[in-house]
């Protein structure tokens, strides 16, 4: 039997924390978005980390499999990457001119996403969600964007929904909701909307939260790629969550089509603080001419943690390496739960994988399973899709799956009795 | 921005209809109730139509207003929502004889459920009054819950995204109620359900009223163990966004 974690230093912290930062932790990292429940099964804080692991501020040790949500995609502390960026650090990061880092990432990047023609840097995912949609409208002249429901874009108002706190009405107004892979929808909503639609923007694949993940179906992504070429519309890939853990020439790539722009974060810099926005030639004028720009965005670190990190990523074939080492995971949870009489699906691309177990539609079942997991070492969250990063041992997958069998009989013992 | 129509829902069917609970919950109201039965129907030209029923001490609120004792036509929700708030004063259009229930025991039973409703900070300090107002504006919360999810434009965006289920609202053992979510439509239901798809659970009746009241947020709550979901979350998620706008109307 595993040690069940406790995390007394942990709510020691966030009762601090309540007292100066609203809510305690907030936003996704948080208990409440993050969907800690029961809160008593997760630690709230990190003390470090390393590889593929996290430490609590109680000292208990984590396999983590939401990788900083996404950044943490060889390794915790990479020391390639880590050196690259120190080396940086040590001759200039945030000066009054950029560094030619700046150009050479992008250079790198044009090189390895297949649809880019140039590179424009920022720093989190909604800041190049958001340019590519204003330069959307900025080429087209129109207003209307077309989203895929259970889309996440970020958390600017355009990307929210009329009922979140601090949206209106007129934020929201030229949003057009389409269910995911429904084609035909969309050819409808192109119908009534001629001439009017700026945008199509998407994840390459549904992955969103509360539900199973889905692929593309044959052809959609061909199908809504000749839709907004035949309506002047262009076609945006927010690609901030899976990029690199599907193709190192980016998710359009994968699935055999090309976006107009494409979205990266997370995976970029392996944790460094940068974000890419890379477009087609006949977009770069237009993005030359608008203004959109922060105070951090040209710094030179994390763009030489980005050249590093991309590297390295080629260099290994990391998206090769994370769907491997996904599919055995996923294999093992899913032999593991039907050991105990679970249905436990896996969705998505096995490098970020979506868990549910599919006995009880409250999810209650689930969330007592994922809460199992974690208060051994195991850290999953409940709705969100997890991220495999490419120091991810074999040996990390047989605890794990190990973990996950525990936590299966866990619940089974409850639930006989 | 709140919207004439949806309060007056929320007035017919939230405020008023607390009634009931008002007379299973003080003696003085059940009094003032114990008559042989009298019913009045309100119908608010395009906006909500009822019936409240007093009969032996208890109240009952339902749909349609036909037929009735005692009718109240108002021309626009804005002038029901004016009587609500004191300020218009409507003329029966029929049930003359029984003017005297209208007038004496209905106006007497809408004073003191506007006394738990818009009680002073030094009245809770009275534990029976206390846990009496807090009753009360649960109930009122989760009827306009319903109302808000089911007519006011971005309470049903709202309504729109939750997935059909039950949803548990508690506030420790003191309380338990629901709201069933069918098609998107939002019906409360003023007792606890036997199955649920999700729940949110207050860990004192002091925490519900704190946060009805305004002074803590639910997102905060959650990591400090003082409200606690699970189940579908993002029924919970919406509801929570419902009720955010719930202060909104009985500001």
């Amino acid at each position: 039997m595993k040690k069940i974690y406790t995390y007394e230093k942990s709510r020691e912290a966030f009762e601090r924390a309540t007292k100066v930062i609203p809510s305690g932790i907030y936003g996704h990292q948080g208990p409440a978005e993050g969907c800690y429940t029961p809160v008593e099964a997760f630690p709230f804080f990190s003390s470090r980390a390393q590889g593929s692991y996290l430490w609590d501020l109680d000292g208990n040790r984590f396999i983590d499999y939401m990788c900083a949500y996404g950044p943490n995609v060889l390794g915790y502390n990479d020391p390639e990457i880590d050196e690259a960026a120190a080396k940086q650090r040590a001759i200039g990061d945030c000066t009054t001119l950029p560094s030619t880092k700046m150009v050479e990432f992008a250079e790198l990047l044009v090189d390895t996403v297949a649809s880019a023609d140039w590179a424009f840097f920022a720093k989190n995912g909604n800041d190049v969600t958001t340019m590519a949609v204003m330069a959307a409208r900025a080429y087209t002249h129109r207003k209307k964007i077309v989203f895929f429901k259970g889309y996440y874009h970020g958390v600017a108002p355009w990307t929210q929904k009329i009922d979140y706190a601090g949206v209106i009405e007129e934020d929201v107004m030229h949003n057009i909701y389409v269910n995911w892979n429904d084609l035909e929808g969309l050819k409808q909503v192109f119908e009534e909307n001629k001439g009017q639609i700026a945008a199509v923007i998407s994840q390459p694949y549904m992955h969103g939260n509360f539900m199973d993940n889905e692929l593309p179906a044959e052809g959609f992504w061909q199908g809504v790629r000749k839709l907004c070429t035949d309506n002047g519309t262009v076609l945006v890939v927010d690609d901030v969550r899976a990029g690199f853990r599907l193709d190192i020439a980016g998710s359009d790539h994968y699935f055999g089509f090309e976006a107009d722009l494409i979205c990266f974060c997370k995976a970029l810099a392996n944790g460094y603080n940068v974000s890419a926005l890379c477009g087609k030639e006949f977009l770069k004028n237009t993005v030359s001419g608008m203004s959109y720009t922060g105070s951090y965005w040209l710094s030179a670190v994390p763009f030489a943690a980005g050249i590093a990190c991309i590297n390295k990523m080629k260099r290994i074939n990391s998206p090769k390496i994370l769907i491997e080492k996904g599919t055995a995971l996923k294999n093992g949870l899913i032999d593991a739960g039907k050991k105990y009489g679970f249905d436990l699906r896996v969705t998505g691309v096995p490098s970020l994988f979506y868990l549910r177990i599919a006995d009880d539609p409250t999810l209650m079942l689930h969330q007592e399973w994922i809460a199992e997991c974690v208060k051994r070492g195991v850290f999953f969250t409940n709705h969100h899709n997890h991220f495999i990063n490419a120091s991810l041992t074999d040996e990390d997958i047989k605890e794990t799956v190990e973990i996950a069998d525990e936590a299966f009989s866990v619940v089974r013992d409850r639930h006989e009795k | 921005m709140t919207d004439p129509r949806t309060m007056a829902y929320i007035n017919l069917f939230a405020v008023l209809g607390t009634l009931p609970y008002l007379c299973e919950t003080d003696a003085e109201a059940r009094e003032l109730a114990n008559v042989k039965r009298v019913t009045i129907g309100i119908s608010v030209k395009d906006g909500p139509c009822g019936k409240l029923t007093f009969e032996n001490g208890g109240c009952e609120v339902t749909d349609g207003c036909d037929p009735c004792d005692i009718k109240l036509v108002f021309p626009s929700c804005e002038k029901f929502n004016a009587m609500i708030d004191g300020t218009y004063t409507p003329i029966p259009r029929k049930g003359f004889l029984k003017l005297g229930f209208l007038t004496k025991n209905f106006i007497k039973l809408t004073d003191i459920l506007t006394k738990y409703l818009r009680c002073e900070k030094k009245d809770l300090e009275n534990r029976e009054f206390f846990e009496k107002s807090t009753t009360l504006m649960f109930h009122l919360i989760l009827s306009a819950i319903a109302q808000i999810g089911n007519q006011d434009k971005v309470g049903k965006a709202s309504a729109s995204y939750i997935t059909d289920g039950t949803v548990k609202m508690s506030a420790g053992d003191f309380i338990t109620l629901s709201v069933d979510i069918k098609d998107h439509k939002l019906t409360a239901v003023h007792s606890a359900p036997e199955k649920f798809t999700s729940f949110m659970a207050f860990d004192s009746v002091e925490t519900a009223r704190a946060l009805f009241d305004g002074e803590i947020n639910a997102v905060a709550c959650i990591g400090t163990g003082n409200v606690r979901v699970g189940g579908m979350i993002s029924q919970v998620d919406n509801v929570n966004r419902i009720l955010d706008r719930v202060a909104l109307y009985l500001a």
